[in-house]
């Protein structure tokens, strides 16, 4: 089943981690990408430096990515094990729930954006996506919207890859609606995963960094206007493990 | 309804104690505290990138000229732009749960994969506060000693003159030094630095301990496999009281070949407890002054006897 299969290929999703996308097709057509036909994009500017949050520190907005990306570049090898040590394996969970909600059937054409690996892939900036306007059916960013410096720009760029009735679906961390289980979270969140990353990847400050991300970025409520903003209508959310983690949806119409 | 909900007050008190984190100078607070944050939540802002922290590390010698402290400085300047709350450059600040957690999980991981040298580091580090405190007064004690915490030598690749080193007489310090980094193939510049002790002067004091260990190396004529990093580590157990060493020296013979265990028990671990005693404290000699002299007459001053050698070759790890 097509989708079964996309399960397997999200439980190999952070396995090697980059500013990658993947795009590919479910069994049925062969791939539409290929070579030249994605049509190149001219990268914009540099824009204005200002200052913007890099978790709890300020920094420039020009060093966030460059800070992001070594991060990722050393969180990458432990990555899997990582993951399930710090969510216990309710990641992968979370992931199949997201790809029940899709339910993508053979013929879609999908974007992954920071997926890590796949079938096929293009490097590119969530900022400024490589591809022409009006070429995907569904979008989906799981747990790599968080670390762009210019999330509105990101959405924006979502919004116009999007054909007419595409679906944009967005898996990120979230804020937690239960205060019992938000003081438990904390502590869990500062207190226990800079340790077990320490421990297990010897690398204290890219998962100090991690839980400081997370509370750095907006609750359900206020992202669900910034995708609005970009020009998605039907906006929805659905909050899961009592808003650890919640999934948005949208539509461009 | 009474009695619990006092145990649930002290239950939430002892748990912000043990989460709060050290902070040596909390009304200097400049970071802005996120709204979404609770109270176990870090106050903090980061150190910089690790890129921009190494190449500080590298480009600057720690050897600050007598009566002026540079790394407080250090800290000031990074203080005023980051944020307060770090001692040293490398400072991580830790709750007490956060300590306890690394030092159970840093002695579990080292235990199963002894490669980790860094869990090694971090289990003395978040271990060892009190046997440091001791070792630091004994070092004031003496005067060497306290030289070496006046001027904070480091025993850097950097810091160190190879050439000069090299050029020494046989059987000098310096020579039999040099000699054991290439044999070993080690480097002294593979020691992580002190990250999470909370006190300026005890970090220095883990640190020199730990660039002083291959000194004991030498002084002990012990090589790097897992035999001699353990007859290593009783000799300084016996000597710096360290949890870790104490913990390193006792467990770590779980990880050898069964084969190795009654050389080790009989004959290798007697010697080096015994020279650990008769020893005065090996982090008063200030090695960078006493290159020259042979390493013979050293370990006569020290009062430790050629080691137990085994019948044949040494045993492989």
């Amino acid at each position: 089943m097509a989708a079964h299969r996309s399960c397997v290929l999200w439980s190999y999703c952070g396995r090697r981690w980059s500013w990658v996308m993947r795009c590919y097709e479910l069994p049925g057509l062969r791939s539409a990408w290929a070579g030249g036909q994605l049509g190149a994009r001219q990268l914009s500017q540099k824009k204005q430096a200002t200052e913007t949050h890099f978790g709890f520190e300020t920094v420039s907005e020009e060093e966030k990515g460059g800070k992001v990306y070594h991060v990722f570049e050393s969180v990458a090898k432990k990555y899997d094990v990582m993951n399930d040590m710090m969510s216990l394996g309710i990641h992968r969970i979370w992931k199949d729930l997201l790809l029940w909600k899709m339910r993508p059937f053979p013929g879609t054409q999908l974007l992954d954006v920071a997926g890590g690996t796949g079938l096929a892939w293009v490097l590119g900036d969530a900022e400024e996506l490589p591809f022409d306007d009006d070429k995907f059916d569904v979008y989906t960013v799981a747990f790599g919207i968080r670390n762009v410096t210019h999330i509105d720009q990101a959405l924006q760029e979502a919004h116009r890859v999007l054909k007419p009735g595409g679906r944009f679906l967005c898996l990120e961390f979230s804020q937690v609606n239960n205060p019992l289980i938000s003081r438990l979270y904390d502590l869990y969140s500062f207190q226990v995963i800079p340790v077990l990353g320490e421990v297990i990847a010897g690398d204290w400050k890219s998962y100090q960094y991690l839980v400081e991300s997370i509370r750095q970025f907006p609750p359900q409520e206020e992202f669900k206007e910034m995708i609005e903003d970009a020009g998605f209508e039907k906006v929805t959310y659905e909050s899961l493990t009592s808003g650890i983690v919640a999934i948005h949806s949208g539509f461009k119409l | 309804m009474g009695h619990l909900g006092f145990l649930l007050l002290l239950g939430d008190r002892a748990l912000s104690w043990a989460c709060y984190e050290f902070s040596p100078s909390e009304t200097l607070q400049s970071a802005p505290r996120p709204e979404r944050f609770a109270v176990s939540a870090r106050r903090f802002s980061r150190v910089p990138a690790a890129m921009a922290t190494l190449l500080r590390a590298a480009l600057r010698p720690l050897r600050p000229p007598p009566g002026h402290r540079e790394p407080a400085a250090d800290v000031r300047l990074r203080g005023a732009r980051r944020g307060t709350g770090l001692l040293y450059p490398e400072h991580i600040p830790t709750s007490p749960l956060q300590k306890v957690l690394l030092a159970a999980g840093s002695a579990g991981m080292a235990l199963y994969n002894p490669y980790r040298h860094d869990m090694v580091a971090v289990l003395g580090e978040t271990t060892g506060h009190r046997a440091l405190k001791v070792l630091r007064d004994q070092m004031k004690r003496d005067p060497e000693g306290a030289q070496i915490l006046q001027e904070r030598p480091r025993i850097l690749l950097s810091t160190l003159d190879l050439d000069k080193l090299r050029s020494l007489p046989e059987g000098s310090l310096g020579q039999e030094y040099l000699r054991f980094l290439d044999v070993n193939r080690v480097s002294p510049d593979t020691r992580a630095p002190t990250r999470f002790v909370d006190d300026e002067e005890l970090a220095y004091v883990i640190q020199r301990y730990r660039e002083v260990h291959d000194m004991l190396h030498t002084l002990l004529g012990m090589p790097t496999n897992m035999l001699g990093e353990i007859v290593v580590k009783w000799f300084e157990a016996v000597q710096t009281g360290l949890p870790m060493c104490l913990l390193g020296a006792l467990f770590g013979p779980i990880r050898l070949r069964t084969q190795h265990l009654p050389l080790l028990v009989s004959e290798l671990i007697p010697w080096a407890v015994q020279s650990g005693r008769r020893a005065p404290c090996v982090l008063n000699l200030y090695y960078e002054q006493r290159w020259e002299q042979p390493l013979r007459a050293l370990r006569e001053e020290l009062g430790i006897t050629e080691p137990p050698m085994p019948s044949g070759p040494w045993p492989r790890p």
